[in-house]
């Protein structure tokens, strides 16, 4: 429990954004950007950005939150492992005993690995895009898109209720891609992993997903950003002018389909955060919690 | 250097398998090798017409059958021994009427390898109604039960030899293996609750309130519940032994040793019910109580299924976007 609760535990966590190693990779990438672009050096490596209020702001607050997490949100949660017993019980129950055969234990440990992070992507989309859109759910996301400059810990910046709809996200989907796997296939199934990740997950969490969060701007161009979202459109996302796209978490495709991509070519100039009369309440730590509450009862 | 590599590779491979060669001998090969012994024995007995040394090693066989059978991992190390159990057993499995069709067979002339040409009239099942219903000094029923006799011995040695060549693919692989097996466990608790305790009780979906000792597996040689009592004894051989590492310790490997430990229970209390039941019982409190807690068995592997896949319990990062 107590290892559980220690934020530090976060670097030594291949399951966690900022795992160092998805740290030190990003900081590769980071330092290949600046060389070639001289230019954006000063912004990226002053004290002004890593020493901003908003970010001293989020470095506290992912203390209290991942504290918070485990001892007030995972309770009340239910697993991933429930909801998969409870699949596959009703599964059991409506069509009887089912085994497929004739798949490899590779084919079907690579579908499912596919499946999951496929469909994991694409709730986590939809989830994305509800609190953009709903007004009640928007008033709790604004915390996250409250923070004015953009550090790695801002990913964490994250207002409890958001934390516990993704957590309920993450249960309800692994759990029924696994409940219909474990129906189908039984034991036969299994994660194509690196140190226990799914390994889509961590190729793309290696790939940069910490410059999500951070001023470094790349772009992976015109064709390649309808598949994939770059570190510039998640950036955009956070812009004030755009903050209605880009909804997606790995995948880019769910934007385009849904009609809510934004190449990075299109957009010069980001500034971070929500509107001006807004930001006033979200400059706190206090306010991250309390705010949300408070806006949405002065609203009715 | 390249030494120290091969020697700690070697060492590795050695640590790996040589416990799951001793399940796979202790229990996979000790099983099917009994078996094969009960089937020959009984090809003997019925050749000299001995109707009680012949029913008597019937049970025998059924007893190690439903052990091979419980824990019958073939199919999925060559899918062409998919459904070779199906040649030696057909319950569940088939709808034919076997005993009208053999009654027929008996009072016609034909010749016996024309006439016994479908698979089901020559499984443990036909065999079992010739033994404990027909008169074995009758020459005809003799030759039928003999030849029935010996199309189970020779699957069971097509079992016993594929399992013999497929032993490295068994055991260089401690999680396929394990996966294969826990599958074989899972399969066999959903027929052993369904099919042979709940649709005899009327508790399976089909058969909800319609008990009917006549669907117990061996109704006719009365050894059902034997049969009940051997599969859950291969359970125990797969997670219980204490003479080999079995799919127990593995599970306790991967930090599943709660759901295991309860899975044992629940296993252990089934047995001890069966132990105490009679084949009347299926259809009474007994039975209902058994039917629980192979349910609760069932639902226990799979719990220790979701344990072996421990990345469904842990939430991933993938908030703040």
């Amino acid at each position: 429990m107590l290892m559980a609760i220690n934020p530090l535990e976060y670097l030594i966590d291949p399951h966690k954004r900022i795992y160092w190693v998805f740290l030190f990779s990003s900081v590769v990438i980071a330092a290949v950007f600046l060389w070639l672009n001289p230019k954006k050096r000063r912004l990226n490596l002053s004290k002004k950005l890593w020493l901003h209020p908003s970010a001293l702001l989020d470095y506290g607050y992912f203390i209290f939150i991942s504290i918070f997490k485990v001892l007030v949100i995972f309770p009340m949660l239910i697993g991933a492992k429930e909801v998969a017993l409870w699949v596959n019980d009703f599964l059991l129950t409506q069509y009887g005993f089912v085994r497929i055969e004739g798949f490899s234990y590779t084919q079907v440990m690579v579908f499912f690995t596919l499946s999951l992070f496929v469909l994991s992507d694409f709730s986590r989309y939809w989830l994305h895009r509800f609190l953009h859109t709903m007004p009640w759910l928007w008033a709790f996301h604004k915390v996250h898109h409250s923070a004015k400059v953009l550090t790695p810990l801002t990913f964490y910046r994250v207002h409890p209720v958001e934390s516990l709809l993704f957590g309920l996200r993450y249960s309800l989907i692994v759990g029924l891609v696994s409940g219909v796997f474990i129906y189908g296939f039984g034991a036969m199934i299994g994660i194509v992993d690196i140190l226990g990740v799914n390994a889509l997950a961590f190729v793309f969490s290696f790939v940069g997903s910490n410059l999500r969060h951070s001023h470094i701007g790349i772009s992976f161009g015109t064709i390649i950003e309808r598949f994939l979202i770059s570190p510039k459109q998640h950036q955009i996302h956070h812009s004030k002018q755009h903050i209605n796209v880009n909804f997606g978490g790995f995948l880019a495709i769910w934007d385009w389909v849904f009609n809510s991509l934004v190449l990075s070519k299109s957009v010069n100039r980001i500034k971070f955060g929500i509107k001006q009369n807004e930001m006033k309440h979200f400059n706190r730590f206090h306010q991250l919690i309390f705010s949300p509450f408070y806006l949405l009862f002065k609203s009715k | 250097m390249k030494r120290i590599i091969i020697s700690v590779i070697l060492l590795f491979t050695f640590c790996v398998n040589a416990v799951d060669k001793a399940f796979f001998e202790q229990v996979i090969i000790h099983n099917i090798e009994q078996s094969i012994i009960n089937a020959k024995q009984i090809s003997a007995s019925i050749k000299q017409g001995k109707t009680k040394k012949s029913q008597m090693l019937f049970v025998q066989l059924v007893s190690n059958w439903k052990k091979v059978e419980a824990t019958y991992v073939l199919g999925d190390l060559n899918e062409d021994f998919l459904d070779t159990p199906r040649y030696i057993d057909i319950f569940h499995g088939n709808n034919e009427d076997i005993k009208a069709q053999l009654d027929l067979i008996i009072s016609a002339n034909d010749d016996l390898s024309y006439a016994l040409y479908r698979h089901s009239h020559k499984t443990i099942n036909a065999l079992e109604y010739l033994l404990f219903t027909q008169d074995l000094s009758n020459t005809r029923v003799r030759s039928m039960a003999l030849i029935m006799a010996k199309s189970i011995e020779h699957y069971l040695r097509n079992i016993g030899s594929a399992y013999q060549a497929h032993r490295s693919k068994f055991v260089q692989d401690e999680q396929f293996a394990s996966a294969i097996l826990l599958n074989a466990l899972v399969s066999s608790t959903y027929a052993l609750k369904e099919w042979r305790i709940g649709d005899v009780a009327g508790l399976s979906k089909k058969y909800k309130g319609h008990a009917d000792a006549r669907r117990a597996e061996y109704a006719i040689s009365q050894n059902s519940v034997m049969a009940i009592l051997s599969i859950l004894q291969a359970h125990k051989q797969a997670i219980d032994a204490s003479s080999h590492k079995d799919f127990g310790d593995v599970a306790r490997k991967f930090g599943a040793t709660k759901e295991i430990n309860k899975t044992i229970g629940f296993l252990n209390q089934a047995i001890a019910q069966v132990e105490k039941m009679q084949e009347q019982d299926l259809l009474n409190a007994k039975g209902k109580s058994l039917y629980q807690s192979t349910n609760w068995l069932m639902q226990s592997y799979y719990l220790s299924l979701m344990n072996k896949l421990g990345f469904v319990s842990k939430v991933l990062d993938a908030d703040g976007d």
